[in-house]
Formats: structure tokens, C-alpha cells, sequence
């Protein structure tokens, strides 16, 4: 990387901050989030015995693994949505010379800068996290108390993981925005840009592919398994990884679906606007849908998984429970504070990129309070879409496990959980597009 | 809407009074607009011209009620709107005025017929689809009409802001650099389509431009400078407009008012 394209990206950075920011906390949280549990995996190959080896090794490991998919899958859509809302300029660069490797080369630089600086305070606060995580666990007893804390290298090592993932997720969007001649025309609107990139697919196929062999094996093999906690293992991460699978293919479900939700936009000019705006431009507000699905399906599956294991819990595995439930009500808080974080970032740096376009709706004769229900009323799209295929894709965890335990496919309790959640989820989507919009400042008086 | 109608003598439906804006206060206020006097009848085309900093967009954004003035009054229809609040300015600018800018500022997800539309929309009304396609036939893009704006090049995305300008039918259009992002040929092509809607749709366009060939498309030439008026000149041709131009400093001095 050349000093003078980091110079470049270090001024350019100064002049996006909202965009900046979203992929600096992105990074810093999904560090932070993914370190810690790193930390605990690797405080396992100290001098401790082989039971608490055992629990270290299966929480770091295991759920920080599928912690990781969310994290990496958000970091990526995040870093995503920060180059596709440069086209124009990637396009300006290249039309006063810029070669394509050179504009992707100063979107990479800029990312670097953005993702050391997150990832090094993340690996912070992982190290402290995982301290934390550590003390829970001795403090509640599944761990012995003379278990010590040694992370060794592992928060540093998830950094670098995820500076690297960074890069790489910045690497497609790099190549996708400067494939093709220069130009300064926004791909949004021309046509054919509105499929799905192959590795979206491929990630997706792979998700729902796993999920659903894991789902069969769960009533067909591990539900007859000695050890109750077996069809817990192959069942409790599916909700949350047909979730990522559906983000994956967010953009696609969003155009498709958003002419169902016209009737929750509302019948004046702002609802006319954002169901077009939703259905033409689905790539923006689907880096939004994606955390939502992802925040609904944890919510709901890890709950309600508890909530059965409670039910029908056979005698003598009171121990087990208690570190298992405890793991997932961390893991699961965790996930949804990620989540929601995301939730809002996003909505932010999607607000902050559409100010000029916003603006002339002004210009064009909306009032402020229209300008401001149509972003209102692109969020209830977005929302009504997220919490349903959020709460369809914990049905893929919560239907084998019910059936597992005997409950059959539907449970026998908590059914007012699911919408709890839901409208949990929705209200999180509403409050972040609000505060976004207002705190964009739109119209101020002037024509420039 | 405390729409105080006021009878106006000289018949405008766009007329400002001792107009002046001042950006910033005390040492460092910049005066944009210093006691503009203008009246413009209905069916004709003015093209208000200046150099940079001369106060033409700010003279639009006043005119239109998108910035309040510092002081003097801004006569819309024969409304007085200068001490209209913000939602009452935006109902009579999107009814009764047509908005043609340098950068099109057409939705990106809207087609070429929904971005016509979309003013009244805004204003709580169905677009008659008849009128939309008669208003894109009009501009010449009758056939473009499903067209999303990616899709159109920069003279046909002019060409449907100005059909969206029109399709309120409004007191007056205000251009603010029309032909600004075009090359010559395609500016003569959007020259002509404003020329024409005075002509045959005895519409009235206000256009602010730098360009002496533009204005040599209006009635009259209006020229500021300094946030003054500095001269004006009927049926104007591109050389004569030029040579005035060169002129303005002298004006200036030499108090054309």
C-alpha cells in the first residue's frame, strides 16, 4: 500500500464520518464480542482439569464459532454498504485517472485504517470480556475457582481475523463498484445490477444446506442420544444460521418482498416513496433487514430452546443445565446487543448517504414530516419483513428440538415469546430509523 | 394557509420587493442580496444573469421561499409568503412552482413517468396519467416513460424535470442553471423546450444561468451584481449579452438603477 493512497484515504475518511463510525463500531463490538470467547477457549489450555478443559474448550469454541459467522457476516455488510454508497466517487476517481486498482486500492486503505484502529481496542476490550466471562463462570461454579485467565494471544489473533475478514469484505465491494468502464453514473437504477453476487448464493445454499441436514439429524439421530443436551448441540445454532443465510440474501428477499408490505407504509406520498425506494434500491436498506432477521431468529430460538429444555429436562443433568443455559443467555444477549448496534449503525450511515437525495425531495415540494415518515415508513417495511423471517427461521431450531424433547412441534410454553420478540425487534428498527433521520438535520433553506 | 392575497398592480405572479439577504452577522456578514426590486409578468421568460457571487441563487432560493429573506417581500401568485411558516412555503411551492435544477434531482427509483408524477403525489393528489404521458410527449420522451433515471442520459433527464415542472401547472418556473450540466447541443434541445412551454403554454419561467447563450433564449435579460440589479435588456441575442457582461463592473458604478 502506498503512502500517498493512505494519505488520500486518511482525508477522505475525515469527510464520511457517519460511514466510518458504522464500520468502526462494527468492528470494535464484533472484535470485542469474538476475542472474548477466544480468551476463554484459550484459557483452556492451562493448568486446569479435564472437565473444566472440557467447558472452556465447548463455550470458546463452539459458540464462539457460530458468534463468529454473525460477527464476520455483519462486518462484511457493513464494510459492504460503506463502498457501494461511494460508486459515484470510485466512478469520479476513475474518470480523472485513477486505474480500478488504484480506487480499490484507496477503498482497502481506508478500511485498513478503520478496521486496525476498531480491531485494536476491540482485542481490549476482548481481553477484559473474556475476564469477565471467566469470573461468571467460576462465580456460578461450572468452573473450578483455581481456573486461571491466561488469553494468551487469542484477542490480538481474533483482531487480525477480522481486519483481514474486513478487508476481504471490502475487497468485493472494491471490485464490484470499479468493474466495468468509468463512469459516474450510480449503478442504482441502470439495468442488471439488481442480482445477487455468486458468493451471497453460495454462503446462503451452504447455510440452508447445513441447517437443514442438522435439523434431520437432530430428530433422527441425536434426539435418541443417552446425553439430552445431544439435540441441543445439533439444533440450537440453526435459527441464528438460517438467519445469516436469509441476510445473505437479504437484498434479493427485500425486493421481493416488499410490494407485500405496501398496506404498512401508508397510503399518502411517503409510503408511495419508500415502497419504490425499498423494491428499486433493496441493496441499501438491505444491509438494515439483515441484522434484524439475524436479532428476531436469535431472540426467539435460543429462548424458546431454553424454555423447553426447562419443560423437559430428564432428571440428574441439573449441573449441565445450569452452565448450558447460562452460556446461551450470554451468548444470546450478546448476540442481540450486537445486533442491535448494527441495527442502528447501519440505519445511520443509509440515512447520512441519502441526506443530498432527501434534500430535494424538499426541494421538490415534501414537507420536513414527509421526508420524515417516508425514512419512518421504509423502516416498517423493512421491520414487518425482518421479525417474520426472523421468527420462520427460528422455527428450523425450535421445531427439531421440541420434537427432540418430546414437546412435539409446538412447544408447550412461552408461546407469547415469539411475539414479544418481534415486536421487540420492530420497535429497535423503528427508533434507530428515527433518531437517523432526525439527527440527519434535513432540510435547511437554500438552493446549493 | 393564511393566504393574505394582495392585489397586485403590475399583474406579477412572481414579484419581490426590496428583496436582501445577509449570511453571518457583524464584521464577517456577507451580503448577498442588497435591495432587489422585481416584478415578472405572466408568459414571460427572464433569464437572470451575473457573475459568481452576484446573488443569483440566492435570489432564486428567496423567490421560491426556500430561505427566508433578511428583509423586503417575496409576492408568489399574490401571496405574500415572506412570513409564511416552513409547511405553508412548501404547499405553495410545490402548487404553484416549478422547479428546474442543474442537477436534475430526479429520484433514482422512480421511472420517468413516476418522477412527473411525484409532485403531486407530494401534495396528496393522484397523478392523471393521461396528463403525465401528454406532459413526457411533450419533452420528447413519450416512449421512456417505464425508464428508471440511470437509464436516461443527462439531456433526457433534463427533459423530465421540466415535464415535472410543468405538471402542476404553476404560476411560475424558476431554472436554477438548467443547461449548467449539459453539453451545447443537448442545451439548445432543453433551451428550446422552455421557450417553447412560454410560447405555446404561455407559461412563466424565471432562469438563472451564467451562459449568454441560454439567455439569449429569454424575453429580457436581467443582470446583478453585487445583490443589485445592474441592468436589464429586452429581446437579447448571445453577443450583445456577452459584450454587457464584460460591462458590469462599469454598471455597477455608474448606478444603472
Amino acid at each position: 500500500m502506498t503512502g500517498r493512497m493512505t494519505g488520500l484515504a486518511w482525508r477522505s475518511l475525515r469527510h464520511r464520518a457517519t460511514a466510518s463510525v458504522a464500520t468502526f463500531v462494527a468492528v470494535l463490538l464484533g472484535t470485542a464480542l469474538m476475542g472474548s470467547f477466544a480468551a476463554l477457549a484459550a484459557s483452556a489450555s492451562g493448568p486446569v482439569s479435564t472437565a473444566d478443559h472440557d467447558t472452556l474448550t465447548t463455550m470458546g469454541t463452539v459458540v464462539g464459532a457460530w458468534g463468529a459467522i454473525i460477527v464476520l457476516s455483519a462486518v462484511v455488510s457493513t464494510v459492504g454498504i460503506t463502498v457501494t454508497q461511494r460508486e459515484v466517487e470510485i466512478g469520479l476517481l476513475r474518470t480523472v485517472g485513477a486505474t480500478p486498482g488504484q480506487a480499490s486500492r484507496l477503498v482497502r486503505a481506508e478500511t485498513l485504517l478503520v478496521a486496525a484502529l476498531g480491531s485494536a481496542l476491540g482485542a481490549g476490550l476482548a481481553w477484559l470480556g473474556g475476564a469477565a466471562l471467566l469470573t461468571l463462570l467460576r462465580n456460578t461454579g461450572t468452573v473450578a475457582d483455581s481456573v486461571p485467565y491466561s488469553p494468551g494471544l487469542a484477542p490480538l489473533a481474533t483482531a487480525a481475523l477480522v481486519v483481514l475478514v474486513s478487508l476481504l469484505g471490502s475487497g468485493f465491494a472494491a471490485r464490484r463498484a470499479t468493474r466495468g468502464s468509468a463512469s459516474i453514473t450510480p449503478s442504482e437504477g441502470r439495468p442488471g445490477t439488481g442480482r445477487l453476487p455468486w458468493w451471497r448464493v453460495a454462503a446462503a445454499v451452504a447455510l440452508f444446506g447445513y441447517s437443514a441436514a442438522m435439523a434431520v439429524v437432530t430428530i433422527t439421530v441425536t434426539a435418541h442420544d443417552d446425553d439430552p443436551y445431544s439435540a441441543m448441540a445439533t439444533s440450537g445454532q440453526l435459527g441464528i444460521l438460517v438467519a445469516v443465510g436469509l441476510g445473505c440474501l437479504a437484498p434479493w428477499l427485500l425486493r421481493v418482498l416488499s410490494p407485500a408490505t405496501r398496506p404498512a407504509l401508508g397510503r399518502g406520498a411517503a409510503g408511495y416513496l419508500a415502497a419504490y425506494n425499498a423494491r428499486r434500491r433493496s441493496r441499501l436498506l438491505s444491509g438494515v433487514l439483515a441484522p434484524v432477521i439475524v436479532l428476531t431468529a436469535s431472540g426467539i430460538s435460543v429462548f424458546m430452546i431454553v424454555g423447553t429444555d426447562d419443560r423437559t429436562r430428564p432428571a440428574g443433568f441439573e449441573d449441565d443445565a445450569r452452565t448450558i443455559n447460562l452460556l446461551n443467555n450470554v451468548v444470546v444477549g450478546m448476540m442481540v446487543v450486537f445486533a442491535a448496534v448494527v441495527v442502528v449503525n447501519t440505519f445511520a450511515a443509509v440515512v447520512a448517504h441519502r441526506r443530498s437525495e432527501l434534500r430535494q425531495l424538499w426541494l421538490l415540494g415534501a414537507t420536513p414530516h414527509q421526508v420524515e415518515a417516508s425514512v419512518l415508513a421504509e423502516a416498517r417495511g423493512v421491520a414487518a419483513i425482518g421479525v417474520v423471517l426472523g421468527a420462520l427461521a427460528s422455527l428450523v431450531a425450535v421445531i427439531p428440538f421440541g420434537v427432540a424433547r418430546h414437546e412435539g412441534v409446538v412447544p408447550d410454553g412461552q408461546l407469547w415469546l415469539p411475539p414479544l420478540v418481534m415486536a421487540a425487534a420492530a420497535a429497535l428498527t423503528l427508533l434507530a430509523a428515527r433518531s437517523a433521520v432526525r439527527r440527519a438535520h434535513l432540510p435547511a433553506g437554500s438552493l446549493q | 394557509m393564511n393566504s393574505t392575497t394582495t392585489s397586485h398592480p403590475t399583474g406579477a405572479v412572481l414579484e419581490v420587493r426590496d428583496l436582501a439577504r445577509t449570511y453571518g452577522e457583524g464584521a464577517g456578514a456577507v451580503t448577498a442580496l442588497d435591495g432587489v426590486d422585481l416584478a415578472f409578468a405572466p408568459g414571460t421568460f427572464t433569464a437572470v444573469m451575473g457573475p459568481s457571487g452576484s446573488g443569483k441563487s440566492t435570489f432564486l432560493s428567496c423567490a421560491a421561499g426556500l430561505e427566508p429573506p433578511t428583509a423586503g417581500r417575496v409576492l408568489v401568485d399574490g401571496h405574500d409568503i415572506t412570513d409564511w411558516d416552513e409547511n405553508d412555503r412548501t404547499r405553495l411551492r410545490r402548487e404553484r412552482i416549478g422547479f428546474v435544477f442543474q442537477a436534475f434531482h430526479l429520484m433514482p427509483y422512480l421511472t420517468a413517468e413516476q418522477n412527473v408524477g411525484l409532485p403531486l403525489r407530494l401534495a396528496g393528489r393522484r397523478p392523471d396519467r393521461a396528463r403525465v404521458r401528454e406532459l413526457l410527449e411533450r419533452v420528447g420522451l413519450a416512449d421512456r416513460g417505464g425508464h428508471l433515471p440511470g437509464s436516461l442520459s443527462g439531456g433526457q433527464q433534463q427533459r423530465v424535470a421540466i415535464a415535472r415542472a410543468l405538471v402542476t401547472e404553476p404560476a411560475v418556473v424558476l431554472a436554477d442553471e438548467p443547461t449548467g450540466a449539459l453539453d451545447s447541443g443537448t442545451a439548445r434541445g432543453i433551451l428550446t423546450l422552455l421557450r417553447d412551454s412560454v410560447d405555446a403554454l404561455d407559461q412563466t419561467i424565471v432562469m438563472v444561468t451564467h451562459d449568454p447563450v441560454a439567455a439569449s433564449y429569454a424575453d429580457t435579460v436581467v443582470f446583478l451584481v453585487d445583490g443589485r440589479v445592474a441592468g436589464r435588456m429586452d429581446r437579447p441575442t448571445a453577443d450583445a449579452v456577452a459584450g454587457q457582461l464584460a460591462h458590469l463592473s462599469d454598471l455597477v458604478v455608474g448606478g444603472a438603477r
